[in-house]
């Protein structure tokens, strides 16, 4: 016991430091932060409000799949609000520090390339956390959050949580696998396509066909957004299926992003790929 | 005349270059290809689950929504071909002052910076994209006329797409990071792959007149299913070279910022 307080007390200095230097780096530019992260999701949702306020064409009796129009513009709203918490961005760079031979400087760091990327993340998720709160109170000031509880929200955010570690061991293993390949942001353009539109962020789940929902339900796909929705709406309370699948895959992620550390970096040569 | 000539002979070089550069990377050559076409599909395919539901959006049944996609799509494929790389590269250009390089050599530097680095990779899903655009356009169906003007507007469409993407991308220009311009351009795409008529008022006029995004597919799709709406066609004609000229003005203006590396 006294060994692990001993470490804990040598390691969260530095692991405070580490997340304290991230947050700086993302708000240095706040401009281009805004840019990057804020206003996709910002964008995103105003083009599907305007999509879905055109396809009820202002008709409140209008249900689609046991949506009206208030639910389906209040599903979009959290659709951003899981956005902007769960789907960071904090692995951009690996695949940069590998090409260009800048993991070579983590050596001699008193942490490893592991743990410096996951303090960043840290500190982008505080940051997005922030961002992602402001958002909901402004919305909810404007009435267009209805019958939003705390424990909704409680469970919603937790979840939420959980989905950007998933998304982070995700990104993490497309920036390692730039010791081999040249442009890795390929990858995560894919991933981001197959994300939107298999989680259920433009149109909700129920709108597709039946055999490729029930095909969904065995990826990771909707509990990256359908389901984190579902649970900010109250539909969903503790989600004990979406932890345990997500769970699974990660741990997944996790094995194959060991393999692919200690296989890439044995062919690392220090001087760029 | 020659000066045409010359400026031919250096694109068939860009042309050469970018080949061989992009021939040696081969998985990312492939990826490449499959990322145009999960976006391709997705995008179709999103619209498709829709009208599973419903049975107009707007006032356009599901054909006539599918083509002015594919139609995006093909200007989306046009613009990944010839100039989407160039965008990022100028991100990382002005930061470094590697931009000095290009400013003395003997062409305009707009034809330099943005038609320099050519995307084979995409051109090979040409096939897929005018797949979907004719397989559409004869479910609409268009006229005989509008089938010949088709490849015109789509070439008018993707330079109305090239001038407002260039303006915005001067903004790089005056910020000491100019990635964020680049994802600022992606929006505005994301912007424009929707018809007009999903916008309110204010934002259908913001994007028709101010900033002529909403033209860039509307314009073009709406005259070819109706061939007597002129005032669309002259709208985004009017617009090239108003947004055109602007261009240029800006573009000399972003250059006297410049201040090579670090500016």
């Amino acid at each position: 016991m006294e060994k692990i307080i001993n470490t804990l007390q040598r390691s969260l200095p530095k692991w405070w430091q580490t997340i304290k230097i991230s947050w700086s780096n993302y708000t240095a530019y706040r401009l281009n932060f805004f840019l990057q992260i804020i206003g996709p999701a910002l964008v995103f949702f105003f083009v599907k409000y305007n999509l879905w306020t055109s396809v009820y064409n202002g008709d409140p009796e209008l249900v689609i799949k046991g949506y009206n129009l208030d639910q389906m513009i209040t599903y979009h709203i959290w659709s951003m609000v899981v956005g902007l918490l769960a789907q960071g961005m904090s692995a951009l760079n690996l695949a940069e520090d590998i090409r260009m031979g800048r993991i070579s400087s983590y050596l001699i760091y008193p942490m490893n390339f592991w743990e410096y990327h996951t303090a960043g993340f840290i500190a982008f998720e505080t940051l997005q956390t922030f961002i992602s709160i402001l958002t909901i109170i402004v919305i909810s000031l404007f009435g267009l959050l209805p019958g939003l509880t705390l424990s909704a929200l409680f469970y919603g955010f937790t979840y939420c949580i959980y989905v950007s570690l998933f998304w982070f061991v995700l990104q993490y293993l497309t920036g390692i696998i730039g010791f081999w390949l040249e442009e890795t942001w390929i990858l995560r353009v894919i991933l981001s396509i197959l994300t939107a539109f298999l989680s259920g962020a433009i149109i909700p789940l129920e709108l597709y066909p039946e055999w490729l929902v029930n095909l969904l339900n065995y990826t990771p796909f909707p509990y990256l957004t359908y389901y984190p929705i579902k649970i900010f709406m109250g539909e969903i309370g503790f989600f004990t299926k979406g932890y345990m699948i997500l769970g699974f895959w990660m741990v997944v992620l996790l094995i194959v992003n060991k393999i692919i550390w200690k296989k890439g970096i044995r062919m690392y040569t220090a001087a760029g790929m | 005349m020659s000066s045409i000539k010359h400026y031919l002979s250096v694109y068939k070089k860009f042309i050469e270059t970018s080949f061989s550069v992009q021939l040696s990377f081969r998985t990312s050559f492939a990826l490449l290809i499959f990322m145009d076409l999960f976006f391709y599909i997705s995008t179709l395919a999103t619209v498709d689950f829709i009208y599973d539901h419903v049975a107009v959006i707007g006032p356009w049944e599901k054909n006539k929504l599918m083509f002015f996609i594919s139609f995006m799509l093909c200007v989306d494929h046009l613009h990944m071909t010839l100039l989407s790389e160039s965008f990022w590269v100028l991100s990382r250009q002005i930061r470094t002052g590697e931009l000095d390089f290009i400013l003395l050599k003997p062409v305009h530097s707009i034809f330099t910076i943005f038609f320099r680095y050519i995307r084979p990779s995409s051109l090979t899903n040409t096939i897929a994209a005018w797949g979907f655009l004719i397989y559409f356009g004869s479910k609409v169906p268009l006229t005989t006329t509008a089938w010949l003007i088709l490849p015109i507007l789509l070439i008018m469409a993707f330079i109305l797409l090239a001038i407002i993407e260039i303006i915005i991308s001067t903004a790089m220009f005056w910020l000491t990071e100019g990635l964020g311009i680049n994802f600022l351009r992606m929006q505005i795409q994301s912007l424009a792959r929707w018809p007009d008529y999903i916008y309110k008022v204010l934002a259908r006029r913001l994007f028709t007149v101010l900033m002529p995004i909403l033209l860039i597919g509307s314009a073009p799709v709406r005259f070819m299913l109706d061939l007597k709406s002129w005032d669309y066609i002259a709208g985004m004609i009017a617009a090239i070279f108003v947004f055109g000229f602007l261009m240029f003005k800006i573009w000399s203006r972003a250059l006297i910022r410049y201040e090579s590396a670090s500016s």
